[in-house]
């Protein structure tokens, strides 16, 4: 029975690969599984406001008079958008360079919110050490009225300055320059020790609302988790203006 | 009788270095496999499928962010995709009896791992000495593509006896 042997032979040939091709499938679909998981999981998470601790609302004034936000947008806003971003924080420079100039347009330029940045400079030896330099020469250049245009400037050439490994001095200085600052008044303001004492109480206003990454946003004194997507922002805004929904699929 | 006997001989012959499956190879389909698990993972994390890139979360925002985390126009891990499940398909099809021997396949794997690896060194080298930031995923790939290259170093005497095959 040639037929019969040459398939046993072949059977034999198979055998120790066979487990191996299932072991392969099993993890294969078990991480795709995994991720697929993860995904549903995430997408759920990001549409539900998380509610602010009870103490931290009670003194969210107080903290809030004490870090000196700087605002955008009129005081007599309906709704105020707070957010505690990081110069050095690439996530924060997405959101700058792709959420907030519809923000701009759409809300903040028409007045229906007042948008109030705070510094969270996460700090640490690595990507993020020039955070908190970068949100006190921030400070200096709105000395001269021109902090809005040096925050765009700053997210904008951010891969520039924020893997330097000396202190960004000089292209902190040229960028204050290039918006208007004049240079000598924005050096001493940032060779000195001004605004420290501001960014840390920022910090700190940050930590005792349990921020905990960067850009942390707070509408109405809950957490906003759609800050990646505009429609989804938008949408959130809208119903916290008392707006219709709207069906818009820009 | 006799005759049928050394046919079926002649057959078994031919199957038989299938029945050892190159270890090597089965190694490599492995470790393409954790690799393409992280590679789509991080892609699901590039293109915001696992929600926003925050700082801060001990992710890898900065290097995901970074002017390096594409590659012609692409994400970087959607090439780490596409080359993990292509080294995983030659690995897997080197375990096949007809391929066990194929040199071409053996200069393919060998110069696909070698290309991942040499790749994945310069992404590393980005992170450590451009962007002075970590992706423990990135690193995790970076492991996987030294192994997978580790492991097709066992091709280079398959080529070479093929070759001097070839040539007697």
């Amino acid at each position: 029975m040639p037929s019969k042997s040459k398939a046993k032979a072949r059977r034999g040939a198979e055998s120790p690969i066979k487990p191996f091709y299932w072991l392969l499938g099993i993890i294969g679909l078990a991480g795709v599984g995994l991720i697929a998981f993860t995904v549903l999981k995430g997408g759920q998470a990001a549409s539900e406001p998380v509610e602010l601790p009870p103490e931290a609302v009670k003194n969210l004034n107080d903290l809030v008079q004490t870090a000196k936000g700087v605002k955008k947008g009129p005081d007599n806003a309906p709704v105020r958008l707070l957010i505690f971003s990081d110069f050095s924080c690439p996530a924060c420079m997405n959101f700058t360079t792709r959420i907030e100039p519809s923000l701009r347009k759409d809300f903040i330029d028409t007045g229906k919110i007042q948008f109030v940045y705070y510094d969270f400079p996460l700090g640490g030896p690595g990507e993020h050490k020039w955070g908190f330099l970068a949100a006190r020469a921030a400070r200096c250049a709105g000395d001269q009225d021109k902090y809005w245009e040096y925050h765009d400037t700053l997210f904008g050439r951010q891969s520039d300055w924020m893997f330097e490994r000396a202190t960004p001095t000089k292209k902190l200085t040229d960028y204050a320059v290039t918006v208007g600052v004049d240079a000598g008044a924005f050096k001493s303001c940032l060779n000195s020790d001004k605004y420290a004492d501001v960014v840390t109480a920022n910090k700190e206003l940050g930590n005792q609302l349990g921020v905990g990454a960067t850009p942390t946003l707070y509408m109405n004194q809950r957490q906003v988790a759609e800050w990646g997507d505009y429609q989804l922002l938008k949408a959130r805004i809208e119903r916290e203006l008392g707006i219709p929904a709207t069906t818009s699929a820009q | 009788m006799i005759e049928e006997l050394e046919t079926e001989a002649v057959r078994l012959d031919e199957i038989q270095p299938g029945a050892a499956a190159p270890w090597n190879r089965m190694a490599v389909a492995f470790c393409s496999l954790i690799g393409s698990l992280i590679a789509l993972y991080l892609l699901a994390y590039k293109i915001r499928l696992l929600g926003s890139i925050a700082c801060g979360t001990g992710g890898c925002e900065t290097v995901q962010a970074s002017p390096w985390a594409d590659f012609l126009g692409i994400p970087v891990p959607a090439w780490g995709l596409g080359g993990y499940l292509t080294i995983m398909a030659l690995a897997l099809a080197g375990l096949e009896p007809r391929f066990v021997d194929s040199r071409p396949l053996a200069i393919a794997l060998l110069a696909l791992s070698t290309y991942a690896f040499g790749f994945s060194m310069y992404l590393t080298a980005i992170e450590a000495f451009r962007l002075h930031a970590w992706c423990r995923w990135c690193v995790g790939s970076a492991i996987v593509a030294t192994l997978i290259f580790v492991f097709s170093l066992w091709e280079i005497p398959r080529i070479r006896e093929k070759h001097f095959a070839n040539q007697a």
